[in-house]
């Protein structure tokens, strides 16, 4: 059993569709000042090790770690770089983690950075790199490439995403003003966080649905934008932890498991995964966190969670495969109101990816934001005492799913 | 251990450092050589020409892989018995893409399905008839393979797919 680990404090760039006015490492400057804000008592030279990660080619810049050490602080230390496709956030938070509950001699504290600056390249690049080793086995079967571009149209993350819409609106009973409802929400809970990127406070449902469709059932008006941003976390032990803030929030259990993608499997062979909202890689994750957390009631005993929800529909489905809610009961509960800042269970109460969503920070501002929460120095503060938040992740060539679960107490031991 | 001194930042204030260049660059990738191994799909492209159907199936797990596969992800075992999958199938789960035609300019709105044969425990995406309507379309309806007039052997040889009849023959077959 490795030390217990604390987040001390986290932080945020602004988001935008095109940060202009500043260059990547500037970028990443701006979270980490605001970052180290939050703990007045720490300088960067306490900062020991440092973990960073980017969605890899998406700028143009293939190792931007070698240029940015500097703007990190990270000049003559310990530093690492983690990439996993559309998870990596949350993959470099769980590093932040184990480099801390490692308990290597003379690494305490660790600031973990991740960073998108979309604006700056074409994110073509860095998909063909993800989606070119699948399309060339179909070629080897026999299927010529103008063939292949008429079927992967929908392709990329929404091709993925309009599928598990369809599989999931048929099995839940839901229709387009469902999904519709929780953009609205998701929108207008952005409006009241500072760094968000699609502030829309008056938008209503009937705004949503009057956009063109992009890929069936998902429309323009539901899917997330391309942002600019970055996020920083600090991790650290329990002891340390208890100087620098009021409230350290307990890191308690994380987990990241790979499953079949779909619609290609592995080497494009079909997938094995029928059902593409069915999501087992997420009710394994949530299972390896909870039981390092010591949670057996995740409905009762979470407060607060930050799912990774590009679309809509994927919203739903995750807050149900992570065990928050009954099977296809989540669209009721944002009907009725639980899942708003004010109800029992709020969700995404930063607006979630769908209205921010710098891709390779994205995972990583959702435990950041729930640790936030704990704390008491989010943005858009929930009214009622969360104890306990869980941050969700998903992503990745092979459907990877990352979560990381916290308190405002260590996990309880079973013995 | 707590300082509680003023932190030196490095007070970098954006709005002292205002200007920003922006220089456009082009990026021309290099072409690569990816490699694939092709040997377990020749008995498949074999049976194509004949206008049949085979998948491998992983002797651990029994599941049936249409198109073949060199490894079962669940069990890490090697799939190594050839079984005859059927023409027709099912839609395990579709979306439906809005395509630009770069000559006309107008939207085609077409279906993307992903298809699991009878037989088989995988789907994989395929094209519809091009002459269904898109609304017809639903999770689990009934389709069926047309072939190609020449078959090369290759996966292409399935031109499109078909709306199959639901005939009750084949569902009592199938309970046997």
């Amino acid at each position: 059993m490795g030390r217990q680990v604390c987040i001390a404090s986290a932080g945020f760039s602004e988001h935008a569709s095109k940060r202009s006015d500043v260059n990547m490492p500037e970028l990443i400057s701006e979270a980490i000042e605001d970052c180290l804000k939050k703990v007045p008592s720490v300088d960067i030279k306490d900062i020991d090790a440092f973990v960073n990660g980017n969605m890899p080619a998406f700028e143009g810049s293939s190792i931007p770690e070698l240029w940015m050490t500097d703007w990190m602080g990270a000049r003559n230390k310990p530093l690492l770089r983690v990439t996993t496709g559309g998870t990596t956030g949350g993959s470099v938070a769980i590093s932040g983690y184990y480099t801390v509950t490692a308990g290597l001699p003379g690494i305490d504290t660790v600031l973990a950075i991740a960073f998108e600056q979309q604006s700056q390249g074409d994110t073509a690049t860095g998909l063909a790199s993800v989606a070119y080793g699948e399309i060339s086995v179909l070629n080897s079967l026999g299927i010529p490439y103008d063939q292949l571009t008429a079927l992967f149209s929908a392709g990329a993350a929404i091709g993925v995403a309009s599928y598990q819409a369809t599989n999931y609106m048929r099995k839940s009973k839901i229709t387009e003003v469902d999904l519709a409802r929780v953009v609205v929400q998701n929108r207008h809970n952005a409006a009241k966080t500072w760094w968000a990127h699609l502030k829309m406070p008056n938008l209503t449902i009937e705004e949503v649905l009057d956009t063109p469709y992009i890929s069936y059932p998902l429309r323009y008006g539901m899917v997330c934008p391309a942002s600019d941003g970055a996020c920083a976390m600090l991790f650290t032990t329990e002891e340390k932890a208890k100087d620098m803030c009021d409230i350290p929030v307990y890191v308690n259990g994380v987990g990241s498991v790979a499953t079949e993608t779909f619609p290609l499997g592995y080497c494009g062979s079909g997938s094995g995964q029928l059902d593409p909202s069915e999501q087992l890689g997420a009710q394994k994750t949530s299972e390896v966190a909870f039981k390092q957390a010591g949670i057996s009631f995740p409905r009762k005993e979470i407060d607060y969670a930050e799912v990774y929800s590009p679309f809509p529909n994927q919203e739903l489905m995750w807050v149900e495969k992570l065990g928050l809610f009954e099977e296809n009961t989540a669209s009721l509960m944002y009907e009725t109101g639980v899942t708003a800042s004010k109800g029992e269970l709020p969700i995404n109460c930063s607006g979630g990816v769908n209205s921010t969503n710098a891709i390779g920070a994205s995972a990583m501002e959702r435990p950041a934001e729930a640790a936030l929460q704990i704390m008491g120095k989010a943005s858009n503060q929930v009214p009622k005492t969360v104890h306990t938040s869980l941050g969700h992740g998903w992503g990745g060539y092979v459907n990877l799913i990352t979560m990381m679960v916290m308190a405002d107490e260590p996990a309880r031991k079973f013995k | 251990m707590s300082k509680l001194t003023r932190r030196k930042s490095m007070e970098y204030i954006k709005k002292d450092y205002v200007r920003t260049r922006t220089m456009p660059a082009n990026w021309y990738l290099s072409s690569y050589n990816y490699k694939f191994n092709i040997t377990h799909m020749q008995p498949l492209r074999e049976k194509l020409k004949q206008k049949k159907i085979v998948g491998l199936q992983c002797s651990s797990c029994n599941r049936v892989f249409f198109p073949p596969r060199l490894v079962c992800g669940k069990c890490m075992v090697k799939p190594d018995r050839w079984v005859d999958v059927r023409e027709t199938g099912q839609v395990a789960s579709y979306t439906i893409a809005y395509i630009k035609d770069p000559e006309t300019g107008g939207v085609q709105e077409r279906p993307i399905v992903c298809a699991q044969l009878d037989g088989s425990d995988t789907s994989y995406p395929v094209q519809l008839n091009p002459n269904i309507a898109f609304k017809d379309t639903y999770v689990g309806m009934p389709i069926k393979v047309h072939w190609k007039d020449n078959p090369e052997g290759g996966l292409n040889d399935i031109e499109y797919y078909d709306i199959a009849e639901d005939d009750s023959k084949d569902l009592e077959l199938r309970k046997d």
